[in-house]
């Protein structure tokens, strides 16, 4: 029986070879679409999970701003963790990360740039719990110059032999040699701290690049510090105590822990290990996901209920053969499991084709394994669900027909769920709509992030900085920094070069900070953090920032001074009033009087996505990046390409062996916007899926109703309607139920948008016209797709339609 | 006896006022019997049928089939009895058109407790009996009307009925096509079934026992 059951279905699916299509491709895009998102928000959700993690919290600094603390610094002192051990009995064990990004190996003249990873505590293992392939976890980071390399990057550097034992020269602003004792397994990457080795502690006491971190102290915080507590802890009490514990003597900062695992999703802190995800993305995803699954089982029922109007004759002559309403309903139940179990195989495949595309597009790095296949389960029990409930109702509207009137033929649209229907239809468009209208809202935000000017000009503007890694060669060049500079000056399309510590886009990274500062009148503001670089003197120039008071600092022989230059906004805390006045003020920090040789514009350091801060710019020639400012022609002329070729050759004619790195400044100005153009990519992938999720199923719907109305269209031709009366009737009740939705999607996606931009300090407007351009497109796709039937209707002639009665 | 209609009436309403479609309608049929009814188009003869066939229902009066009151029956008993004793013959065949005629005639018997190998022997049984083993592979659409029509015979024979219901089956069929049909019935008959039909031929009609008239919903 079951056999017949499914030979009737899959016989009909071929026969209806445009119905069964639009259904099985509207469930295949939706159900691949949901998995996706599925995939990658259960991605996002279990960053840094591993046995025990839920006992891990990181320590990090609150400052007082203002009457009330918020969170100041991801990083701590190396005080902090042995300091919080010995205080609180919960806490088991501690462990501090000193975070070496870009850094280099050297192992028998090969070279391994670009890695990332960490001074750490011996109690490492005892707080993460990352096996080790080799070595032992009590010992392997014991002993000063160790490390642990992961795997991939132990086999990158020695190949199949076994490198314990071997020593490796291992550079990060400065040489040191270390022994390698230990090799982890490949941490997943899914952890907001990614670390490819890890060096121990006692190094440090060494490293002469890495000074005053060793030594116990509550000055530098540096270091990223987890605790790991007792099972059973009560964290919200341990909280309260380590916030209300004044450890350093200091009033203006406390102490705070959060949650390993909420720092991906949650935490949004100066000096992050990495810039982390966002709750309120994965939920706008998550929402996106289930909208689009639910708008292709709207089709389905909206497919299926139409399509069962044709086949009420079937239903007659079962009824009449001796079917009752169970058998017919578990039928036609069967039909919509198999159609979506086709789906779901196509899905299937759709998703592992797609993963590629869909990785590079938005930046992840999502993989179908066991895992993730068994974490999946629950959503395909929830997919069954849908499957089953979007049957059930066609297969409800199909049984209860009288055999005696659809024998007769005589069942009609009107009489059957129109109202449904409807407001399927209404449901689709205004999911459509809201998508829409998110979409031009996420783009328009974008824009407007890119285009506003941001007080510097970054244009042409590249950053260089290497790594010597030996010096033996001889050379003219030696390691003299303006000899460097004088060098490039002298290549061709070179307008400017200047040495700078960081720059507008640079991040935290190369940002120093203080917290307690003396302004020229003499107040003392110990609450806030002020963020401080180095620069020469030509920066300003270079970068075109403007200065409204005073000027730069005076080139002098020694390369640095006592000099700085503020922000406007660093002006205004100072409360200088006259910014003419601040000019030769005296300001007194990190123990050093400062005099002010000028103020510039504000100009955005860090991005739209915060508020502009006041900012203490020093004049020191620091040797970490020379920016070298291009003219404009050199793209339509030389072209970049032979240009970065000849600086590279010059720092290859000077050193044997360095790492040379450059950045396009502008570049990575907008870089700080690739998680929101990611989400907006997203966004416009999943909205379009999701029209043409929409557009088939109204496709598919018109094309029964334009079938059923035949005749009417007949009767009314014949009685003299023109072919724009007959689409006028035919597309009419269409804009009403467009309009309708677009009417309800307008205020709750004005709502939620702008929810979403409060993420941002600079937002753009939710202007008019996008609602207008949301709602037109949504009408005129859905007109497009309408029309595209209605007017072979209407073109049709009229005899062949009535004749056949 | 068969079944008895005893003043049956049948209305629907449609703008505030009653619309008869049968009226007073008194029937006795007993087993074996062939009657045909006949009337004018729109006279109620095909809901009759349906009443008798059980697929209607009526608004006032008494219906026993088989010494059970159809009228106060449940739903489902009604059903099973229908299911038991009641074969549907139509004028425009009503075979499944995703079915081939070897399915067309084992569906009825999927809903009724049969086992697969009665199946197949019910089946190869009609199959013989009506002479298209060689169309059972077929679909409807690649049969002549005849030929569909065939088929829908042994489809209502097919669980052995006592009664077969027949509204107008010649009346998609040319004439020679019609007296194979009709013959066919007479030799069912004489096979004991009982055989009601709407016809609109007085020839046809010739061949029942019997003929009752309808005008207006009103049997004359
Ligand atoms: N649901 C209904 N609502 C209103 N009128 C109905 C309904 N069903 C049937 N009728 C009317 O009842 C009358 C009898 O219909 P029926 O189909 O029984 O006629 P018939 O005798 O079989 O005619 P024909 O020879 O054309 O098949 C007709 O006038 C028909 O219009
Ligand atoms: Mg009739």
């Amino acid at each position: 029986m079951y056999n017949l059951y499914l030979k009737i279905a899959s016989r009909f699916l071929l026969k209806n070879k445009l119905y069964s299509f639009i259904n099985i491709m509207g469930l295949s895009v939706g159900i691949a679409s949901f998995v996706l998102i599925m995939m990658y928000v259960a991605n996002e959700r279990n960053y840094d999970k591993f046995n025990g993690s839920e006992n891990v919290y990181r320590v990090y600094m609150d400052y007082l701003e203002g009457n009330t603390f918020s969170p100041g610094d991801a990083q701590s002192y190396n005080l902090s963790g042995p300091t919080l051990k010995k205080e609180f009995p919960e806490i088991k064990e501690y462990v501090r990360f000193f975070h070496l990004q870009k850094t280099t190996f050297i192992n028998e003249n090969e070279v391994f740039e670009g890695n990332k990873g960490a001074i750490v505590d011996p109690s490492f293992f005892s707080v993460f719990d990352y096996p080790l392939v080799k070595g032992d976890v009590k010992d392997a980071l014991a002993a000063p110059n160790s490390i642990v390399l992961q795997e991939n990057l132990a086999e990158k550097i020695f190949g199949k032999e076994s490198p314990i034992g071997k020593t490796l020269s291992i550079f990060w602003k400065g040489e040191t040699t270390v022994t390698v004792t230990g090799i982890l397994k490949d941490i997943p990457k899914n952890t907001h701290i990614k670390n490819n080795f890890l060096v121990s502690f006692e190094t440090l006491k060494t490293w002469k690049a890495i000074p005053r971190q060793y030594e116990p102290n509550w000055s530098q915080n540096n270091f990223f510090t987890y605790i790991k507590v007792n099972k059973n802890t009560d964290i919200d009490a341990l909280q309260q105590k380590i916030i209300k514990t004044n450890f350093e003597d200091d009033l203006d900062e406390r102490h705070n822990i959060e949650s390993l695992e909420s720092i991906h999703l949650n935490s949004n802190k100066p000096y992050e290990a990495e810039a982390n995800g966002s709750e309120s993305r994965v939920k706008f995803l998550l929402a996106i996901a289930f909208i689009i699954l639910i708008l292709s089982w709207l089709n389905y029922v909206n497919l299926a209920t139409t399509k069962s109007l044709e086949r009420a004759k079937e239903i007659g002559i079962r009824k009449v053969s001796g079917a009752q309403r169970p058998q017919l309903i578990f039928q036609s139940l069967l039909e919509s499991v198999l159609i979506n179990c086709i789906a779901i195989v196509i899905a299937t495949i759709v998703v592992v084709f797609t993963l590629p595309f869909f990785n590079s597009y938005t930046g992840e790095d999502l993989i179908v394994n066991s895992a993730v296949v068994l974490g999946l389960l629950p959503y395909l029990g929830f997919i069954f669900l849908g499957t089953v409930l979007s049957g059930l109702y066609p297969a409800i509207i199909l049984s209860g027909y009288s055999p005696v009137v659809a024998l007769k033929g005589k069942v009609r649209a009107s009489s059957n769920g129109l109202n449904i229907r409807k407001g399927l239809i209404i449901t689709q468009f205004f999911a459509t709509i809201v998508l829409l209208i998110g979409t031009i809202v996420v783009a328009k935000q974008i824009k407007f992030l890119e285009n506003q000017p941001i007080g510097a000009n970054l244009d042409h503007v590249v950053a260089f900085n290497w790594e010597v890694l030996s010096k033996s060669k001889d050379s003219v060049l030696k390691r003299d920094n303006k000899l460097f500079e004088s060098e490039l000056r002298k290549l061709p399309y070179v307008k400017n070069v200047v040495s700078a510590e960081t720059y507008p886009g640079g991040g935290y990274d190369n940002l120093s900070s203080t917290v307690g500062i003396t302004f020229p009148n003499g107040t003392v503001d110990e609450n806030r953090i002020f963020y401080t670089y180095n620069v020469s003197p030509g920066y300003f120039n270079l970068l075109d920032m403007e200065f409204v008071a005073g000027s730069s600092f005076l080139e002098t022989a020694k390369r640095s001074s006592n000099k700085i230059v503020i922000n406007e906004k660093m002006a205004k805390h100072m409360q200088i009033a006259n910014l003419a006045e601040a000019v030769d003020e005296t300001v007194k920090f990190w123990g050093e009087d400062w005099v002010i040789s000028g103020v510039i514009k504000d100009y955005h350091h860090f991005g739209l996505k915060t508020a502009i801060e006041p900012i203490l710019i020093r004049h020191y020639e620091d040797k970490n990046n020379l920016l070298v400012k291009f003219d404009k022609s050199v793209t339509s002329v030389a072209g970049f390409g032979t240009v970065l070729k000849k600086v590279e050759n010059i720092w290859d004619n000077a050193y044997a062996q360095n790492v040379f790195n450059y950045t396009f400044l502008d570049k990575e100005f907008q870089s700080q916007y690739n998680e929101d153009k990611n989400f907006g990519s997203a966004f416009l992938i999943f909205t379009v899926l999701a029209i043409l999720i929409a557009s088939m199923g109204l496709f598919g719907l018109t094309s029964y109703t334009v079938v059923q109305r035949r005749k009417e269209i007949g009767v009314r031709k014949v009685n003299g309607a023109n072919i724009v009366n007959i689409l006028a009737t035919l597309n009419k009740d269409f804009v009403k139920w467009i309009t309708l939705a677009f009417i309800v999607a307008v205020p709750i996606s004005w709502f939620t948008m702008l929810k979403w931009l409060e993420g941002f300090a600079y937002r753009t407007a939710i202007s008019w016209w996008v609602f207008a351009v949301a709602g037109c497109t949504a009408l005129v796709i859905a007109l497009l797709t309408v029309s595209w039937q209605s007017l072979k209707a209407a073109l049709a002639n009229p005899v062949d339609a009535l004749k056949d009665e | 006896m068969l079944l008895e209609l005893n003043n049956i009436y049948k209305w629907v309403q449609s703008g505030g006022q009653k619309i008869f479609l049968l009226k007073d309608i008194n029937l006795k049929v007993e087993e074996g019997e062939f009657i045909s009814i006949m009337g004018p188009s729109g006279s109620g003869k095909s809901t009759l049928l349906n009443i008798i066939g059980m697929l209607d229902v009526f608004n006032e009066g008494e219906y026993n089939f088989l010494d059970e009151p159809v009228h106060s029956l449940k739903e489902k008993h009604r059903s099973n009895l229908y299911k038991q004793y009641i074969g549907f013959v139509f004028q425009a065949y009503h075979l499944l058109d995703e079915l081939t005629v070897y399915e067309n005639l084992e569906m009825p018997l999927l809903y009724k407790k049969y086992s697969s190998s009665e199946r197949k022997a019910l089946v190869a049984d009609m199959l013989d009996k009506f002479n298209i083993v060689g169309k059972q592979n077929l679909f409807p659409s690649q049969l002549s009307g005849g030929q569909q029509q065939l088929v829908g015979i042994a489809r209502a024979l097919i669980s052995s009925p006592k009664l077969i219901l027949a509204d107008e089956p010649t009346g998609n069929l040319n004439s020679k096509q019609g007296e194979e049909i009709m013959e066919i019935f007479k030799e069912l008959n004489k096979d004991g079934v009982t055989i009601v039909q709407v016809t609109h031929s007085e020839k046809n009609a010739t061949y029942g026992s019997r003929t009752i008239n309808l005008l207006d919903g009103r049997k004359i």
